[in-house]
């Protein structure tokens, strides 16, 4: 509807004044959306620049900032974050931050290789032969105290000393008589098992089997199956859980590596039994049955539906923080642990057989504050950081000497089981060899091959220990290399 | 002459960002990645020379055979979908469907999302208890179904999932059909050739460049693809989603062995530039150029 | 194919326009079915995560109800903060880091790519289509084998650890973007060039005053692709970045799946759709000038 009549004050037609206003407030649109693009873009960039990271907040000024990777999380991550906040409070200098990273080993190397690690670097003991051979690490006997923060009874002028820790640890932090790293935590298998289940099948709960013979006979009686065949309670299993495949062959009194020869022990007499034996397990409660059983618990472990702690499994070989589990889930479980059963020729009860595995601490080469993160591991190795570790982690206490009250109390009542193989002349620790996580991967495929029934487990075994045995001496041999070129 | 030689170096000129990029991050790399093959290269070490052991150590090493194998199930089944599907959606939204354009932008948005977002998307979906596959798993009567943890179904599992990012090859199938001159359809039509018949000696011909193209980028992703076996399944069960690139990443970053890394990697070049070229020749001969006599 | 224009002879009949209705109807649900559950599942509460809830969370009040939104609103807004918030993950370090990322990478692989692109499109010497030949071929070679001399060489000047190395490489062209806008270039008429030069323009100028503001729609689809490539790029970042916070979106996301199982699902979708929404929108407000423009087969609809 267009009226052309021109009111007299107004010069323009009707749609002359819509088109002007039009106009305008095209322009004003095209305005308004410049302006607001435009505060959108200084917003930004105001908040890009005054970001700070989460992890760099509530710093104190002044202080030295030191990374530190660790792997846990849950509450032991919480363990860890309750020692690094007790550093952190009781001096002034350094701060200490702490991330979760999983992946780790991998994570480091990457990160060294890279030129830009971490200060601290919390890995695992079989990766300190490795990082001592490529010098990735600055070993802890490089450093001396030049503060008050050293263990309790070393001098300012000293070193962290491989007696400060149980003999079995120091071997597990040292390569080539060097202390390279120090423990966080250390752990050992033992044998768990469900004392009611013992009664109802007519067992002592006071006396668990204690040589491989035994252990047959026991897991005999108390494997329950029903008419399908499947089980439905499992008396001792070794594929449950599957993480240690090579721990067998220790106890047939096995020697997985020899560090004076370099060699890999993997075709030794006592592995190949172990590894029938375990093939026996397997035949005799059925092949299926038995791998039914483990693939429908391999995502419960550690849960309330963990086998052991719901109550589906007799006996299991686990570590120590299985007991803080059962008081999360099943409190009133009646349990006890005893050192693994062994060969009948190898039993001597004040020398249990265990293997040893721990947490390391490293301090990276080429990380910005070494002497800080040195100071931090310091702090860590003290006896009692270490107790109340460990106390938190459920495992057994790592150094020479230990407080009896760290016993009383304990989450596991039977921590004892895990010092004593600790403290063993027969304990062996991991084999420190820098080709181990190949070795422990090729392992499990023995495993494997002879939970499936595989008939020659001597050809098997036979055929890693070459594999292995080449990987180690070409390993060494371009070590030699390396140090002539250098 | 002196013109032609000013021109060429006005012409170097302008394109020398590209040349220093090419010889920075390609050149170089590359002829790094040659010598690292040739070495003994750990992470935290200098490489030593040690000649062709890192290829015959190849030859014998079964989880480089499984990953070959992996890769070339993945791309045998991923890239046959992607040419149909990508075919077939193209079709169907040339038929003045209304919604067509709807769809279309449906189709692309997953290209666009970023593969961990993907990865975890399809995670959630084929999660055994939680997820949308369990739901129909148990609707059909097999409660447990959970194609990740299959050593048989995880790899066909994660192929036909890449299935999901056909955008690309659709947008240059939508373009080549575009390019078909409607004279030709309506002679056909003339002649008497129903739909089909139209769709397999008409279009189908006019468009084998796309089709050509489209084969050899999604061949070459697929000997590539890292990612999502990368993030959902990180190569299990049992290695069987292990693929070529993720063995090389994994060989170079877990194990720390550079040099044998490089040697593999530099075998996944020959294989791509092998199937290249043999899809190439292939391909002049079915492909039909307008115009080309 | 106008549809004006399609003959009688070659419209589809009608069971069969059924029957590409329901395939199409079947192909928008696959296709958007991840992305409607990664919605959904964003807006539900942690213990409603499972399938069998179906795709809307339940609250208590009805369905469709004043309260029901309300509540909905609320659970989107505190898996938000959760999100923002979380202790496992520094969303908004990862995103700042992303930002700085896409920004530097796109500014550099636009202008560089639209300098080569030129440099092969509006130039003629000898030997130019064999060198492009060349860029095209760079497009054939496998991550992998690069991966690691990279990785050396950002090591040897000790950049590894910063965001460098994740967008210093745009800043030197990059095959695909020069081959679209070469495309583009291609089909500008060449009496520009020479009127431009009879007015006394040098090449330069030619290029920064004629071709480029004529070239709007390719350079949006470049900035289009090249956006949406580094911010969805995981193998630069997992390779170049080691500390958590240097961390960009991609690999962020992955910080909020727990090693143990009771994956914090709803927040982890919400944390995606985050990821997501920048790029959609950047790609509704460009659609036009991707779909129409087919840039790639260089035809001129649009």
């Amino acid at each position: 509807m267009v009226h052309s009549d021109h009111h007299p004050q107004n010069p323009l037609t009707r749609r002359e004044a819509s088109g002007v206003i039009a106009r305008r407030a095209g322009g004003l649109f095209v305005a308004s959306k410049t302006l607001i693009g435009g505060a959108a873009l200084v917003g930004t960039g105001y908040w890009l620049a005054n970001h700070t990271p989460r992890s760099r907040r509530d710093i104190p000024p002044g202080r030295t900032v030191i990374d530190y990777w660790e792997k846990w999380t849950g509450p032991e991550g919480v363990a860890i974050q309750l020692i690094v906040d007790q550093f952190n409070q009781s001096q002034e200098r350094i701060w200490v931050r702490r991330t979760a990273v999983s992946e780790i080993d991998t994570k480091a190397m990457v990160a060294i290789g890279g030129g830009d690690p971490p200060d601290v670097c919390g890995v695992f003991s079989y990766n300190i032969p490795q990082y001592a051979q490529a010098g990735a690490v600055i070993p802890l006997s490089d450093f001396s105290h030049q503060n008050a923060l050293y263990p309790r009874g070393l001098s300012t002028t000293q070193s962290m000393s491989p007696d400060h820790y149980a003999p079995a640890v120091a071997k597990l932090l040292s390569s080539h008589g060097k202390l390279i790293a120090g423990v966080s935590s250390i752990y050992s298998l033992a044998l768990y098992y469900n004392k009611e289940m013992f009664r109802a099948a007519g067992l002592d709960p006071q006396s668990p089997p204690r040589t491989i013979e035994e252990l047959d006979e026991y897991a005999e009686r108390l494997t329950i199956k029903n008419q399908n065949g499947t089980i439905v309670q499992a008396g001792f299993l070794p594929n449950l859980p599957a993480w240690w495949p090579y721990s067998w062959p220790l106890l047939f009194g096995a020697k997985l590596y020899d560090p004076s020869t370099n060699a890999a022990g993997f075709d030794s007499d006592q592995t190949i039994r172990a590894y029938q034996w375990v093939r026996s397990c397997a035949r005799r409660f059925g092949m299926s049955a038995t791998s039914a059983f483990a693939t429908a618990n391999d995502r419960n472990y550690h849960s309330a539906q963990d086998p052991f702690i719901s109550g589906k499994v007799a006996m299991i070989a686990q570590g120590p923080w299985l007991a803080n589990f059962i008081g999360l889930y099943n409190p009133n479980l009646e349990y006890a642990a005893a050192p693994l059963p062994v060969a009948a020729d190898l039993l001597d009860p004040q020398a249990p057989i265990g293997m040893l595995e721990a947490d390391v601490l490293v301090i990276p080469r080429g990380c910005r504050n070494p002497q800080a993160a040195y100071e931090f591991i310091a702090f860590t190795q003290r006896q009692e950081v270490q107790e109340q570790l460990a106390r938190e982690h459920t495992k057994s206490s790592p150094l020479a000497v230990c407080s009896p009250a760290f016993f009383a109390g304990h989450r596991n009542p039977y921590v004892q089981v895990h010092d004593a193989i600790t403290r063993s002349t027969r304990v062996s620790v991991l084999p420190q060899t820098t080709v181990w996580k190949s070795y422990a991967h090729l392992t499990a495929g023995v495993f494997d091959s002879a939970w499936k029934g595989s008939d020659d487990v001597a050809a098997t075994c036979k055929n890693v220990n070459v594999r292995v045995q080449a990987m180690m001496d070409r390993d060494s041999s371009l070590q030699m290399r390396r140090n002539r070129v250098q | 002459m002196y013109n032609n030689r000013r021109n060429i170096l006005t012409g170097l000129v302008w394109i020398s960002p590209w040349i220093i990029g090419f010889m920075v991050f390609l050149c170089v790399p590359i002829g790094m990645s040659i010598y690292y093959s040739l070495t003994d290269y750990g992470l935290m070490d200098a490489p030593i020379f040690i000649g062709i052991d890192n290829y015959r150590e190849l030859a014998s090493d079964q989880l480089f055979v499984k990953s070959a194998f992996n890769t070339a199930l993945f791309a045998a089944i991923s890239v046959f979908m992607s040419l149909v599907v990508s075919l077939g959606l193209a079709i169907l939204l040339e038929q003045h469907l209304k919604g067509a354009s709807l769809v279309r932008s449906l189709i692309f948005i997953p290209t666009l999302v970023p593969v961990v977002a993907n990865c975890i998307i399809w995670l959630w979906l084929l999660n055994p208890s939680a997820g949308v596959v369990a739901a129909i798993g148990s609707a059909i009567g097999s409660p447990s179904l959970n194609p990740l943890g299959d050593a048989q179904l995880a790899m066909p599992t994660l192929a036909l999932i890449s299935v999901w990012v056909v955008g690309s090859p659709l947008l240059v199938c939508t373009a080549a059909l575009k390019d078909v001159p409607g004279t030709l359809y309506e002679a056909a039509a003339m002649d008497g050739m129903g739909p089909l018949r139209r769709c397999i000696h008409v279009t189908l011909p006019m468009i084998t460049p796309a089709l050509g193209f489209n084969a050899i980028m999604s061949i070459i992703w697929s000997i590539q693809v890292i990612a999502p076996p990368m993030i959902m399944t990180r190569g299990g069960p049992e290695n069987s989603t292990l693929t070529f690139s993720m063995y090389i990443y994994k060989t170079a970053f877990e194990f720390g062995r550079m040099g044998y890394a490089s040697a593999l990697a530099w075998i996944q070049i020959l294989i791509t530039m092998l199937i290249a070229i043999g899809v190439l020749s292939l391909a002049r001969r079915v492909i039909f150029y307008r115009g080309a006599n | 194919m106008d549809p004006i224009s399609v003959p009688k002879a070659l419209r589809v009949g009608g069971i069969t326009q059924w029957c590409l209705y329901v395939i199409l109807i079947l192909a928008a649900g696959f296709f958007a079915m991840p992305l409607v559950w990664m919605i959904s599942i964003a807006a539900k509460p942690a213990d409603q995560v499972m399938a069998s809830n179906g795709l809307l969370p339940t609250f208590e009040s009805p369905l469709w109800s004043p309260e029901y939104f309300k509540a909905l609103a609320q659970q989107v807004s505190s898996n938000l903060d959760e999100v923002w918030n979380s202790p496992l993950a520094d969303f908004p370090t990862y995103l700042r880091n992303t930002l700085i990322v896409a920004f530097l990478s796109v500014c550099g692989m636009t202008l560089s790519s639209a300098i080569v692109a030129y440099g092969f499109s509006r130039l003629e010497w000898k030997g130019r289509d064999t060198v492009f030949l060349l860029v095209l071929l760079t497009l054939m070679v496998p991550q992998a084998v690069v991966m690691m001399p990279q990785y050396m060489l950002f090591k040897s000047v000790g950049l590894i650890g910063t965001l460098i190395p994740l967008w210093l490489p745009s800043w030197f062209a990059g095959g695909f973007s020069i081959f679209l806008l070469r495309q583009f270039f291609l089909t500008l008429p060449r009496e520009l060039d020479e009127s431009a030069r009879m007015d006394g323009c040098t090449q330069w100028g030619i290029f920064w005053r004629i071709i480029l503001p004529l070239s709007k729609p390719a350079l949006i689809v470049v900035v289009l692709m090249q956006s949406v490539t580094v911010w969805n790029d995981f193998l630069g970042p997992l390779l170049f970045l080691n500390k958590e916070e240097q961390y960009t979106l991609s690999l962020g996301l992955q910080m909020y799946q727990s090693q143990h199982g009771g994956t914090p699902w709803n927040l982890v979708m919400m944390a995606s759709c985050l990821v997501v929404v920048p790029v959609l929108v950047l790609y509704l407000w460009t659609r036009r000038y991707f779909h129409g423009a087919e840039i790639g087969s260089g035809t001129k609809d649009g």
